[in-house]
C-alpha cells in the first residue's frame, strides 16, 4: 500500500499539485446483534481503496478509487488534480509547517476481536439478553462490534505513516411498552453501547450479563414512573450524559473549520470566533476540557492524524476560559497558531475533516453522593435518550432515559421522559461541581456525523457526574 | 464496456456456489463540489462498487460486504458470509430469498446527468456562487450515477440505473441567512443560479431578527421543514418493525382517523417526479403504498422479514434496507404528501393570520417515538406572521412538537410541491427525496429561542 500511495503522490505532483497526500485504507467491520433471543444481525464488511487529496493553485481536489492498483492510484491522483483545477474561487491556502513524519502505530490488544469466533460473540449476546428477561420488558437486544483499520498515509511533505487500529464494543437495551408508553434503558450507554480501541478484553470488561437485570428492572419501572415535572431547578448529570454534553456543546463548537464557516450549510457554525481564544469565558472555573489523541483505549487515539500531524494532548478549556481549538494544518495556518492534529477521514473515500479525537471533562473533587447531598430540590439525570442543538451550538435540548427526583440531598422517586435545555455558555457557567476521578468514566461513540458527503467519526469522551444550577427541565410538546 | 452491476452480482453468486444466496451489487460514480464563501473546499470524486452477499442456510443468514471484486476477493467474501451464516441461530420465521418478479417501469436515469464531468460539476457549483452576486454562500452541487442489481439463487434477477443531482445553497452573512435547494434525477431540471438567488433573497429579509415568547403558534412550514419532520416521524411510525414493536404512533390506531382529513401521505418510489426506483434491497418490486388517506391511518411499509412476522397475509411492500442494516426495519424513502389548494406559502400565511413562518429545520431529535414528539431548531428564514402576511424576522426557535398534533389541525397545503433531498450521502450513494407541499398548522409549539440567523 505504501508503494501505491507514493505513486499517487508522485502522479499528483507531476500533474501540477503543490501538495498531495494519499491514504490507502483496508477496513473490516463486524457486527453481531440479537433481539428477543434471536440473531438479527450478523454482518462482516470489508472495504478497501485509496483516496488522494491535492492542492493545485491553492485549491483542494480529492478523488478516490476502490482499486488498490498502480494504474488506479495514478489515475485517481490525476482526477483529483483536474477537479482542483476546475474549482471556482480565488484560492489562497497555506498549510502549517510540520516536520516530516515516519513511523507506525498499532493498537495494543490482548485478544484480537477478530480471533474471537462469531459463535462466541453470538453466545455472549444471547446470554446478556437472557439476563434482560423481565415480564414487563417487550424487547431485549444486545449488540457487539469489532473493527480493524489498516491505513498508510504518504504525503509530499515527507509523511510515511502506517496505522493498524483495532476497536470493539457493545451494549444492551431493554424496552418496555405499556399504556401507550415506550421506555428504554441501555447499558453501558445509549445508542448502540460503547466502544474502545482495544482487544476483546474491553468487551468482556463491560460485564453486560451482570448489568442486565438492573437495566431490565429500570425499563419496566419507568412505565409506572411519574413524568419529570417542568421547572427551573438544580440538575446532577451522570457521566454518560455529560460525555454527550461535552461532545455537542464543547467539541463541535471548538472545531476551527466550523468557526471559519465550512460546515455552515450542514452541521452549522459556532458561537465562537477566532479572536475568542484565550479570552472567552466558556463556563465556571470548575470547567476543564482536554483534547487528547493519546488517551489509552480511546477510539479517537492515533499515532498521527490523517495529515500526518503527531497525536498530542491539548487543553481546550482551562478553569472556564477557552484555551484551544480543534484544528487542521490549514486552519492552524489561518489562525496563525499551532500545527493542527485533528484531521480525520471516514475510510478511504472521504477527505479528512477537523474532528474530535478524545475530548474529556477533567474530574473534580468528591464523590457523586456529595454533589447530590448539596441539592435541596433537583433532578438526577442518567443516560442519553435524545439530543438536539442549534447551528451555532448555543441552544441545546437533551432527553435522558431515566431520572430521579432529588429532595433534601437524597435521591427520591424515579422520573420518566426527562429533558433539560439551556444555552451553552450560560449552562456551563452554572457548573458548580464535578465529581472526582473515582466517578470518571469513558465511553466511545461511533455515530458522530459531519461533512458533505457525510462522514461518521468514532470519538471518545471521559467525564464524571456534574452539577448545574438553575436549569430548565421537563420540556414537553 | 465496464462490467454491469448485474454481471458483478452473477459473479458473486458463482463464488457462493452451493449456497442459497442473495447478492446486492451497487456501483457508484459521483462528484460533489462543496463550497463555502466563494470557494470549493471539499471536492469529492468517488468511484466505487460494493457487493453484499447474504448466504442462507437452514433458517440462518450470514451477511458479508466487500468491494474487492477479483476472484480472490469474491472467494473471501463467500467464505466470510458462509462463516457468518454458520454462526447464526436458526430463525423459523425467516422468509426465503425473494422469487423472480416482474418489475415496474421506474424511469430515473438521465444520460446527461450521468455524463457530467468533474469540470462540469465544478462549473455548476460556480454558477450558484456567481449568482449570489457577492453574498457569501455555502453548500454544494452534486451529481451521481448509480447502478444496482439484486440476484438470488431463486432465479431473481433485477437491475436498475438511477441518477441524481442536487444543488443546495445557504446564503449567510453576519445576522442574515436564507436557504434553498433543488433535487432531481435530471440535471437540466436544476437551475443552480436561481436556487442561489432564492437563498440570497430569503437571507436579505432576515436581518435584525427578534426573539419570540415560547408558546404554541399557528405556523407555515415550507416543504424543507415538512420533509424533515415527516422523515424523522417515519423512522418509527411508518416502519413495519416499529409497528410490531409498538413504538409506532399507529400502534393500535390503524384504520382510525389520526390526522386532519386534508392530510394524505403515501410512499411512492415509482413517481417520475421523485427519484424513481423499481425494487428494494431484497429485489421486491416497488409500489405505491398509502400510509395516510384523508387523515385515516392506512398502512406502514414492510420488508420480507417484518411482513412474515406480522402474519395475516402481510406481504413486503418493497421497502427492505440493505441486509447489513435490516435490523432497523423497513423505511419509506419516497414519501409523497398530497397537495392542497393554496396557491403559495404566502396564501398559507393568510390562513395562519397570526403566527410564524418556518423555512427550514435543524438537528432534529426524537424525544418520544410512540407519541411522535420531535425537537429541533428553525433556521435560515424564520419570520413572524401578522395579519396574514410574513412580517419581521425571528431568531432561530427551539420547537418541541408532537407530529400527530401538528398534522391534526392543518389549515391548508400548497398546490405546488417540491422534491426535497433527504440524502446526506453517508456510505454508498442511494439518493432519496420526499415530494411535499408547504403546510399551515394550528399547532407548532415553540419551547425556546436560540441564536440569530447567519454565520
Amino acid at each position: 500500500m505504501r508503494d501505491l500511495c507514493s505513486s499517487a503522490v508522485e502522479a499528483a505532483l507531476a500533474a501540477g499539485a503543490s501538495y498531495a497526500d494519499a491514504r490507502a485504507v483496508v477496513r473490516r467491520s463486524q457486527a453481531v446483534g440479537t433481539k428477543n433471543g434471536r440473531v438479527d444481525d450478523l454482518s462482516d464488511v470489508e472495504t478497501e481503496g485509496i483516496g488522494v487529496r491535492v492542492l493545485v493553485g491553492g485549491a483542494w481536489g480529492f478523488a478516490c478509487d476502490r482499486r488498490l492498483e498502480q494504474d488506479a492510484a495514478r489515475q485517481t491522483a490525476e482526477r483529483a488534480c483536474d477537479f482542483a483545477r476546475a474549482a471556482p474561487g480565488g484560492h489562497d491556502r497555506a498549510l502549517a509547517a510540520i516536520e516530516p513524519q515516519q513511523g507506525a502505530y498499532r493498537t495494543e490488544v490482548v485478544r484480537d476481536p477478530f480471533d474471537v469466533p462469531l459463535s462466541e460473540k453470538v453466545e455472549l449476546c444471547l446470554r446478556a439478553e437472557e439476563a434482560l428477561r423481565h415480564e414487563n420488558v417487550n424487547v431485549t437486544q444486545a449488540a457487539l462490534r469489532a473493527q480493524r483499520e489498516r491505513k498508510v498515509l504518504v504525503s509530499s511533505d515527507g509523511a510515511e505513516l502506517e496505522h493498524e487500529l483495532v476497536e470493539c464494543g457493545g451494549g444492551i437495551d431493554a424496552i418496555a411498552v405499556g399504556d401507550g408508553r415506550y421506555q428504554i434503558r441501555s447499558y453501558p450507554s445509549g445508542h448502540v453501547g460503547s466502544s474502545a480501541q482495544a482487544g476483546w478484553e474491553y468487551v468482556e470488561g463491560l460485564a453486560l450479563e451482570r448489568e442486565a437485570p438492573r437495566v431490565a428492572e429500570q425499563a419496566a419501572a419507568l412505565l409506572r414512573a411519574d413524568p419529570c415535572p417542568a421547572g427551573v431547578t438544580t440538575i446532577v448529570v451522570d457521566a454518560e450524559q455529560m460525555q454527550l454534553q461535552v461532545h455537542e456543546s464543547v467539541g463541535h463548537p471548538t472545531e476551527l473549520d466550523r468557526i471559519y464557516g465550512t460546515e455552515a450549510a450542514y452541521a452549522g457554525t459556532s458561537f465562537l470566533k477566532p479572536g475568542d481564544l484565550g479570552a472567552l469565558r466558556y463556563g465556571s472555573p470548575l470547567m476543564n476540557i482536554t483534547a487528547d489523541a493519546t488517551t489509552p483505549g480511546g477510539v479517537g487515539t492515533f499515532g498521527w492524524d490523517d495529515e500526518g500531524v503527531p497525536a498530542a494532548r491539548k487543553p481546550v478549556v482551562v478553569e472556564g476560559v477557552l484555551r484551544g481549538f480543534l484544528t487542521s494544518r490549514e486552519t492552524s495556518a489561518k489562525i496563525g497558531s499551532g500545527t493542527g492534529g485533528s484531521m480525520r477521514a471516514d475510510g478511504w473515500s472521504r477527505m479528512p475533516l477537523v474532528r474530535m479525537t478524545n475530548l474529556h471533562l477533567e474530574p473534580g473533587h468528591g464523590p457523586v453522593e456529595a454533589l447530590i447531598a448539596d441539592v435541596d430540590e433537583g433532578v438526577y439525570l442518567e443516560t442519553n435518550k435524545s439530543w438536539s442543538i442549534d447551528d451555532k451550538r448555543l441552544n441545546f435540548q437533551f432527553g435522558t432515559q431515566i431520572a430521579w427526583e432529588i429532595k433534601n440531598g437524597r435521591l427520591g422517586r424515579m422520573l420518566r421522559d426527562a429533558t433539560y435545555t439551556g444555552i451553552t455558555h450560560i449552562f456551563w457557567g452554572s457548573l458548580d461541581g464535578v465529581a472526582d476521578p473515582e466517578a470518571w468514566r469513558m465511553h466511545g461513540l461511533t455515530n458522530c456525523e459531519k461533512g458533505q458527503p457525510g462522514q461518521h467519526a468514532h470519538v471518545y469522551h471521559g467525564a464524571a457526574p456534574a452539577r448545574f444550577r438553575n436549569v430548565q427541565v421537563g420540556v414537553h410538546a | 464496456m465496464p462490467e454491469s452491476a448485474l454481471e458483478i452480482a452473477e459473479r458473486v453468486l458463482q463464488a457462493a456456489a452451493g449456497e442459497e444466496a442473495v447478492v446486492v451489487a451497487h456501483v457508484e460514480r459521483s462528484g460533489l463540489a462543496r463550497f463555502a464563501g466563494a470557494e470549493v473546499h471539499q471536492p469529492t470524486l468517488i468511484d466505487n462498487a460494493v457487493v453484499e452477499l447474504s448466504v442462507v442456510r437452514e433458517g440462518r443468514v450470514g451477511v458479508a460486504v466487500g468491494n474487492r471484486l477479483d476472484s480472490d476477493g469474491l472467494a473471501e467474501l463467500a467464505r466470510r458470509a458462509t462463516e457468518a451464516a454458520a454462526s447464526m441461530s436458526p430463525d423459523p420465521e425467516l422468509p426465503p430469498p425473494a422469487p423472480p418478479a416482474e418489475f415496474p417501469e421506474a424511469d430515473g436515469f438521465d444520460e446527461e446527468t450521468a455524463a457530467l464531468t468533474p469540470h462540469e460539476q465544478a462549473e455548476l457549483a460556480s454558477s450558484a456562487i456567481g449568482a449570489a452576486d457577492g453574498f457569501p454562500v455555502y453548500g454544494y452541487f452534486t451529481s451521481g450515477a448509480c447502478e444496482q442489481a439484486v440476484a438470488a439463487t431463486t432465479g431473481l434477477r433485477a437491475g436498475q440505473r438511477f441518477t441524481d443531482a442536487t444543488v443546495l445553497v445557504l446564503a449567510a452573512a453576519e445576522g442574515a441567512s436564507g436557504y434553498a435547494e433543488r433535487t432531481s434525477w435530471k440535471v437540466t431540471e436544476l437551475d443552480t443560479a436561481a436556487t442561489a438567488r432564492e437563498s440570497v433573497w430569503i437571507a436579505g429579509r432576515t436581518r435584525e431578527a427578534d426573539e419570540l415568547e415560547p408558546e404554541t403558534y399557528r405556523a407555515v412550514l415550507e416543504p424543507y421543514a415538512v420533509s424533515e419532520l415527516l422523515e424523522y416521524f417515519s423512522w418509527d411510525s411508518f416502519n413495519g418493525l416499529g409497528l410490531l414493536e409498538e413504538r409506532s404512533y399507529f400502534s393500535g390506531r390503524m384504520g382510525q382517523r389520526v390526522f386532519d382529513e386534508k392530510v394524505s401521505i403515501a410512499d411512492d418510489a415509482l413517481d417520475p417526479r421523485g427519484l424513481p426506483k423499481a425494487f428494494d434491497f431484497e429485489g421486491v418490486p416497488k409500489r405505491r403504498v398509502p400510509l395516510i388517506e384523508n387523515g385515516v391511518a392506512r398502512g406502514v411499509v414492510w420488508d420480507r422479514s417484518t411482513a412474515a412476522r406480522a402474519g395475516n397475509g402481510q406481504e413486503s411492500t418493497g421497502h427492505a434496507l440493505p441486509a447489513s442494516a435490516r435490523k432497523w426495519g423497513a423505511l419509506p424513502m419516497s414519501l409523497d404528501m398530497a397537495p392542497g389548494e393554496a396557491e403559495s406559502p404566502e396564501a398559507l400565511a393568510e390562513l395562519v393570520g397570526d403566527g410564524i413562518y418556518v423555512t427550514r429545520l435543524h438537528y432534529l431529535g426524537i424525544v418520544e417515538p410512540r407519541e411522535g414528539v420531535i425537537t429541533g431548531m428553525t433556521r435560515d428564514g424564520t419570520f413572524r406572521v401578522r395579519a396574514g402576511q410574513p412580517a419581521e424576522p425571528l431568531v432561530n426557535l427551539r420547537f418541541t412538537v408532537s407530529v400527530p398534533e401538528l398534522l391534526s389541525d392543518v389549515l391548508g397545503l400548497t398546490r405546488r410541491r417540491l422534491l426535497v433531498n433527504q440524502s446526506e450521502f453517508y456510505d454508498e450513494r442511494y439518493p432519496t427525496a420526499a415530494l411535499v407541499p408547504a403546510l399551515a398548522t394550528a399547532c407548532f409549539t415553540v419551547t425556546g429561542t436560540g441564536s440569530g440567523p447567519g454565520v
